[in-house]
C-alpha cells in the first residue's frame, strides 16, 4: 500500500505526514485565482453558450469535467511543493539499544529466535540496514536488560540478562547521547517489560529533549500453545499450622478448554495437588489451592504446573513465594460477660493450638472476674483493660455477652481504636448482652461492627429463634468457613452441622461488609447474618451472631469424633489475628532480587500505643547466606509519620535475614525480622510475547515509529525525515506527481467518454 | 488467679447470705424429707390414701355448687352513684407473682437460657425404691439451688428444675449434669452409653450425696461401666476448682438436714472430693463422696441448718458451675 502511494505521490506518506505543503509560483495565489476563475467562467460560458442536439444536463457534465481539468492544470503551474526538514548526512548520531535478555533467545513457531534479527541486521558485514544508517548517521550500539550501557559491536551481545527495564535503558542511552546532536533512538526488543519502573517519566525527557524513539519489535504476538503461571496471590507471612489459601492466575493459549495439575512444593517436599481447568485463549482463570505449612522460619513454595505436550515455553510454568512460617504465641483476649460455654468450648477448641494463648477473662459477677492463660498475676487484674497500652498488647479481642453499659466511654472507644488504629482483630459474639439487645447503638463501637443494630426486640422473654447455618457465596470461597473440607463439599459439611440458636436478630451487613454465614428457621422473619467481616480502618471486625456454637460439638448429632468445632475455631480466630500489624514492621520491596540489585527495606515504628514514631533510632542487622553480618542505619523518610527506609544491595545468593530494632532514649520500641532470598529470576519467561502496544506508545510519544523485522528497512529513510539532530530544509516539487498526470489524462477521458456515449461527438 | 484473702471472703458470703436467705419462696416441698429417712415408701402410700381420698372428695363437692344462692338485697344509698365516680378504677392483681421466668413448654427447645441445671435421671435401685434415688431432694432443691446461685453467680440460668434421663438424646444439650445417691445407681445399658458419649462430648458430671464403702462400690461398678480404665483421683485443694469463684481451703462433710450433730452418715467416713479426667488431662466428673452437698442446698432456710455446711455447699455448688463453664 505504501509503495502505491509512493508511486503516485512521488514520496512515502511519512514525507507528507512531516513536510509542509506549499506552492512555488512566484506571483501571488490571488492573481492566479483570478486567472483560474477567468478560466472556469469561460469554460462554463462556452457551454452555456453553444447551442446543438446536447440538453443542458449533459453541457453541464461536461463543463464541469472541463473546469475541473483546467483546475488541475493551475495547481500544476501553481507549482505545489512540500518543505521538509531532513538530518544533514553524516552529521548526526542514531543510538541503537539492542535487548540483550534471555527472552531474545525465545525461538518464533517458525524456528527463527529473536536474536537472529538483531544478528542478521546488525552484526553481519552484508546487512542493508546497518549501510543505510551508516551512510546517514553515526551510530552508537546499546544493550539493556536490567542495566543499559554502551557496547561497541553488537557481537558483544550476550543475551543473558535475567530481566527487562525498558525505562531505564532509555534514559540511558538519552544521557550518554546529550552531548551530541541526536537525530533519535532506535529501540530493538519484544518490549517485555518486567521491572515494573514506570515509562512515563523516561518518555517525558524524551520529547523535552525532541528526541524521537524508533521501536523495533521482534518476536511473536502470541506464543501457542503455551500455558503460563502467573501472579500468585500469597501471604509473606503466617502462622505455623495455618491453613494457606492460595490464589494461583493460570492463562493458556492453543490448550483449549483442558485441565492441567497445579501442584505446590515446600522444598521439593509435594504438599498439595489441584487440578485446574483452563480458561479459553488468553483468559487468565485463578486457581485456588490450600496448604498448611509445617516447621518456622522462612519458606520457599514453589507452584508448578508439568510441562504440556507441545508447549513452547517451559519455563513460565513455575513460580516460587518466599514466606515466613511464624512460631509465636499469638495472645487474643476473650471477654465474656457472664458464665457461657462458648468460654469451655472455644478454649478446649483451641487449646491443641500452640500459636493461639486465648486469655479469658469472664465476669463472674459485678467487679468479680475469673482470668485464665494470662501471663502472670499482674495480667488483667482489674478487670478489662483501661489504657491503649494494656489492650494494645492482644492482637486481636473477643466480644462475648457482655452489655455496653459495663464500659466507660473511654473503654469503648479503645476498643474502637483497637480496630482502626492498632489494627486488630475484634470478633462480636452473640448473647442478651450483645449487639441491640446489649445496647451497642450510639457507642463508639457500634460502627465497627460489620452488621447493622436494629431496635431491641420488645418482647419481654427476649428474642430467640433456632438457626440453620448455611455458607454465603462469599462463604463458600472463604477460608476460615471451609470447615476443612473439600470446596465442592463444604455446603454439606454445614448442612451436616445441627441447628443452633440466636437471641439477637440481625439480617444486615454494613455497606462494604461482607456476610460468609447465613441462617433460616421457623422463628426468624428475615435471613439471620450469622458470620459478617468488614476491614475497618488498620483492622478487621467480625460478628458471629449465634450464641451457642458449642452445639456443634456438644449436639447429639454431632459424631464424637467430628472435628468441626474445633476446625471452625482455630480457623477464626487465626483469621482474626492474621496480618495484625506490630509495632515494628520490616517489609522488602522484594521479596526475591537478583545479587546485586539493589532492595529498598522499609520498616514502620510505632510506640506501644501504635503512634507513630518519627525520632527513633533504627538499626537493620543483615546476615547474608554464609554469615557476613552487616548494620545498616534506617532512616526516617520524612514523606509519612513512623516510615523508615534503607537500601542495600546483597551480593550472595540464597536467603537474607534482615533483623531491624527501634529504639528511642535508651527504650526498645521493638524489632522485626524478614528474609530476603537472591536468585537469578526467570521472569523473562513471563509475558515473553512481543508487546507491540508498549512498543508502540513509546514511539507515538516520541515522535517515532514503531516497525517490525518485516518493514524495518524504511528506517534509515524515516530518520532522515522525521528525526531531529543538524537539519536542513528541503522543497520537493509535488507538481510532476504521477498522480496528477492519471488525473488529467482521467478527467479528458472521462469528458471524451461521456461525449461518446450520448453520441455527441 | 490471685487467691483473695479469706476473710474477704467469708465477709462477703455472710452478707450475701443475710440478704439472700429471708427472701427465698419455699414454695414446694421435697419428695422427701430425712427425717422418715428409712421408712418403707409403700407403706407410706398406703397411710396417705384416705387422705388423697377426702382431698377427691372435697374437689369434687366443690365443683358441684347449688344452682341458685341467695344474694343479699342492696339498696344504694342517695349519692351513691357520684360517689362511685370518685372512686379509682378497679385494677385487677394478680394474687401471686413468680418472679421465676415461664417453665419451658415441653415441646421448646432449650437454648433460651445459656444455663440450665439438670439433674440426670438413671436406673437405680436405691434406698427410696426402684428408680427413686436420681429424685432425692428433687425438685426443691434444685430451685432453691438455683435462686441462690443466681444472687451469688452473675448467671443467665433457667429457674427451673430440669431433669433428663441419661440415655435422651437431648442431654447432650446441657453440658452440666447433676447425679445424686449415685450409691443406688443401677444404669442400663443406653444409660451407660449416652453418659459415656455425653462425657466424651466435652459434658461435665457434678455426683453428690453417697456414703460408705457400699454405696462407693456400686457407684464406682457403675462408673466403670462407662470408663472401665480411667483412674479416679482426688482433687486436691490446689486445684482451680477450689477457687474458680471463692476461695475454699477445706473440704467439709455436709451434713444432711437433721443430722448436724453427727454429720457423717456412717461410721467414720471421711469426705472426699474426687474426680475423673479425660485423656488430655481435663476434669469431667466431680465426685462428692461421704458428704450432701444437694441436703444443704435444699435446707438452706433451715433455722436448724448449720450455717457453715449451708455456705460451704453453695460455695462449692457456685465453684463448680463457674468451673465447669469455663474448663
Amino acid at each position: 500500500m505504501e509503495r502505491i502511494f509512493e508511486f503516485l505521490f512521488k514520496y512515502p506518506p511519512l514525507f507528507f505526514e512531516q513536510g509542509d505543503f506549499t506552492f512555488g509560483a512566484p506571483t501571488s495565489v490571488r492573481l492566479w485565482l483570478i486567472i483560474a476563475g477567468l478560466l472556469g467562467a469561460g469554460t462554463v460560458a462556452s457551454y452555456t453558450i453553444a447551442r446543438g442536439k446536447s440538453t443542458v444536463t449533459e453541457r453541464s457534465v461536461m463543463a464541469g469535467l472541463r473546469v475541473m481539468l483546467l483546475a488541475v492544470i493551475i495547481v500544476c503551474l501553481l507549482q505545489p511543493s512540500l518543505i521538509l526538514s531532513t538530518v544533514v548526512p553524516q552529521q548526526n548520531f542514531v543510538g541503537i539499544l539492542i535487548d540483550d535478555s534471555q527472552s531474545m533467545l525465545l525461538t518464533d513457531e517458525n524456528g527463527i529466535s529473536r536474536s537472529s534479527f538483531v544478528n542478521d541486521a546488525f552484526t553481519s558485514d552484508e546487512s542493508e540496514l546497518v549501510r543505510q544508517l551508516s551512510d546517514r548517521f553515526a551510530l552508537r550500539f546499546f544493550r539493556f536488560s536490567d542495566v543499559a550501557g554502551r557496547i561497541d559491536s553488537p557481537a558483544e551481545l550476550t543475551y543473558e540478562g535475567t530481566h527487562t527495564n525498558l525505562a531505564r535503558a532509555l534514559d540511558v542511552a538519552r544521557e550518554e547521547l546529550s552531548g551530541v546532536p541526536l537525530s533519535g533512538l532506535v529501540m530493538i526488543t519484544d518490549g517485555a517489560d518486567n521491572d515494573n519502573q514506570p515509562l512515563a517519566e523516561s518518555l517525558v525527557s524524551l520529547q523535552a529533549a525532541g528526541v524521537p524513539v524508533f521501536t523495533v519489535g521482534v518476536g511473536e504476538e502470541t506464543i501457542a500453545p503455551d500455558i503460563e503461571l502467573g501472579r500468585i496471590e500469597m501471604p509473606r507471612a503466617v502462622l505455623e499450622g495455618s491453613s494457606l489459601t492460595v490464589d494461583a492466575v493460570i492463562t493458556q493459549m492453543g490448550f483449549g478448554s483442558s485441565t492441567v495439575p497445579l501442584i505446590v512444593e515446600d522444598e521439593l517436599r509435594i504438599i498439595a495437588e489441584e487440578t485446574v481447568e483452563l480458561g479459553p485463549d488468553r483468559e487468565p482463570v485463578v486457581a485456588r489451592i490450600y496448604f498448611e505449612l509445617e516447621g518456622v522460619g522462612p519458606r520457599r513454595v514453589t507452584f508448578r504446573i508439568p510441562p504440556q505436550p507441545g508447549e513452547r515455553v517451559n519455563r513460565n510454568n513455575t513460580r516460587s513465594v518466599q514466606v515466613e512460617v511464624r512460631g509465636e504465641r499469638e495472645k487474643v483476649l476473650y471477654f465474656e460477660g457472664e458464665p457461657r460455654f462458648e468460654v469451655k468450648f472455644m478454649r478446649r477448641a483451641v487449646q491443641e493450638d500452640e500459636n493461639i494463648q486465648l486469655v479469658v477473662l469472664q465476669r463472674t459477677a459485678e467487679s468479680k472476674f475469673l482470668r485464665l492463660d494470662v501471663d502472670d498475676g499482674n495480667e488483667l487484674e482489674f478487670g478489662f483493660p483501661t489504657s491503649r497500652e494494656e489492650m494494645y498488647r492482644y492482637r486481636a479481642l473477643i466480644l462475648g455477652s457482655v452489655e455496653a453499659s459495663f464500659f466507660t466511654h473511654d473503654q469503648l472507644q479503645i476498643i474502637a481504636d483497637f480496630v482502626s488504629e492498632r489494627g486488630g482483630g475484634l470478633l462480636f459474639l452473640g448473647g442478651h448482652g450483645a449487639f441491640a439487645e446489649g445496647g451497642w447503638q450510639g457507642t463508639p463501637v457500634e460502627e465497627v461492627m460489620p452488621v447493622v443494630l436494629g431496635p431491641p426486640t420488645d418482647d419481654p422473654q427476649g428474642f430467640f429463634a433456632e438457626v440453620k447455618v448455611t455458607p454465603t457465596q462469599a462463604g463458600l470461597a472463604h477460608p476460615s468457613v471451609l470447615l476443612g473440607a473439600e470446596q465442592d463439599q463444604v455446603r454439606e459439611r454445614w448442612n451436616s452441622l445441627p441447628t443452633v440458636t440466636t437471641v439477637n436478630p440481625i439480617s444486615q451487613v454494613r455497606p462494604g461488609a461482607t456476610a460468609l454465614l447465613s441462617g433460616s428457621g421457623d422463628q426468624l422473619a428475615l435471613e439471620q447474618i450469622v458470620l459478617a467481616f468488614q476491614r475497618y480502618g488498620r483492622g478487621k471486625s467480625i460478628a458471629l451472631t449465634i450464641q451457642d456454637s458449642w452445639l456443634w460439638q456438644m449436639h447429639a448429632d454431632v459424631p464424637l469424633e467430628d472435628q468441626s468445632h474445633e476446625i471452625f475455631w482455630q480457623q477464626m480466630i487465626r483469621w482474626l489475628v492474621d496480618g495484625v500489624p506490630e509495632a515494628v514492621e520490616a517489609v522488602t520491596d522484594q521479596e526475591q532480587v537478583e545479587p546485586g540489585e539493589n532492595v529498598q527495606l522499609v520498616t514502620n515504628v510505632s510506640d506501644s500505643s501504635y503512634i507513630e514514631v518519627n525520632n527513633a533510632t533504627v538499626t537493620a542487622r543483615i546476615t547474608s547466606p554464609t554469615g557476613m553480618v552487616e548494620e545498616l542505619p534506617v532512616d526516617w523518610t520524612v514523606q509519612r509519620d513512623g516510615e523508615y527506609s534503607v537500601e542495600f544491595r546483597p551480593l550472595e545468593e540464597g536467603e537474607y535475614e534482615v533483623e531491624v530494632t527501634a529504639e528511642r532514649n535508651g527504650e526498645i520500641l521493638g524489632s522485626d525480622k524478614t528474609y530476603l532470598y537472591t536468585a537469578s529470576r526467570d521472569d523473562e519467561y513471563f509475558s515473553a510475547s512481543r508487546h507491540t502496544q508498549t512498543l508502540r506508545r513509546i514511539a507515538d510519544e516520541t515522535g517515532g515509529l514503531f516497525y517490525t523485522p518485516e518493514d524495518v528497512s524504511s528506517l534509515p529513510e524515516d530518520i532522515r525525515v522525521t528525526g531531529a539532530g543538524v537539519t536542513l530544509v528541503e522543497e520537493l516539487d509535488l507538481w510532476d506527481m504521477p498522480f496528477l498526470f492519471i488525473l488529467l489524462l482521467t478527467l479528458m477521458g472521462a469528458e471524451w467518454g461521456f461525449r461518446r456515449i450520448r453520441g455527441l461527438i | 488467679m490471685q487467691r483473695r484473702p479469706r476473710a474477704r471472703v467469708r465477709r462477703k458470703r455472710t452478707e450475701e447470705r443475710s440478704e439472700t436467705f429471708p427472701d427465698i419462696e419455699i414454695s414446694q416441698q421435697s419428695r422427701r424429707s430425712r427425717g422418715p429417712e428409712h421408712t418403707n415408701p409403700m407403706s407410706r402410700s398406703l397411710l396417705h390414701l384416705p387422705v388423697l381420698a377426702l382431698v377427691l372428695f372435697t374437689a369434687l363437692n366443690t365443683g358441684c355448687a347449688p344452682d341458685s344462692v341467695d344474694e343479699p338485697t342492696y339498696v344504694a344509698p342517695p349519692g351513691a352513684d357520684f360517689m362511685s365516680q370518685q372512686a379509682p378504677p378497679r385494677v385487677s392483681r394478680p394474687s401471686f407473682v413468680d418472679p421465676r421466668g415461664p417453665r419451658m413448654n415441653p415441646n421448646e427447645i432449650p437454648g433460651r437460657y445459656p444455663f440450665y441445671w439438670t439433674r440426670a435421671i438413671y436406673s437405680g435401685w436405691g434406698r427410696r425404691g426402684w428408680g427413686q434415688s436420681w429424685a432425692t431432694d428433687y425438685p426443691k432443691g434444685d430451685q432453691q439451688f438455683l435462686v441462690v446461685l443466681k444472687r451469688l453467680v452473675r448467671l443467665n440460668a433457667y429457674d427451673w428444675d430440669n431433669a433428663i434421663r441419661l440415655d435422651d438424646p437431648t442431654l447432650r444439650r446441657f453440658p452440666i449434669i447433676y447425679a445424686v445417691e449415685v450409691g443406688g445407681m443401677d444404669m442400663t445399658n443406653p444409660e451407660v452409653e449416652g453418659l459415656r458419649n455425653y462425657l466424651d462430648a466435652g459434658g461435665f458430671l457434678i455426683v453428690d450425696d453417697f456414703w460408705g464403702q457400699r454405696e462407693w462400690d456400686v457407684f464406682e461398678y457403675n462408673i466403670r461401666r462407662v470408663y472401665p480404665d480411667r483412674p479416679i483421683v482426688d482433687i486436691t485443694l490446689d486445684h482451680p476448682i477450689y477457687s474458680a469463684y471463692y476461695d475454699i481451703e477445706e473440704v467439709k462433710q455436709v451434713p444432711a438436714i437433721g443430722r448436724a450433730m453427727y454429720p457423717a452418715e456412717c461410721y467414720g467416713c471421711v469426705p472426699h472430693v474426687k474426680g475423673m479426667y479425660d485423656e488430655v488431662g481435663r476434669l469431667m466428673v466431680i465426685i462428692n463422696f461421704n458428704t450432701d452437698l444437694g441436703d444443704a442446698w435444699e435446707w438452706a432456710e433451715d433455722p436448724g441448718y448449720p450455717l457453715e455446711y449451708s455456705t460451704y455447699a453453695y460455695e462449692m455448688g457456685a465453684n463448680m458451675i463457674v468451673y465447669a463453664m469455663s474448663h
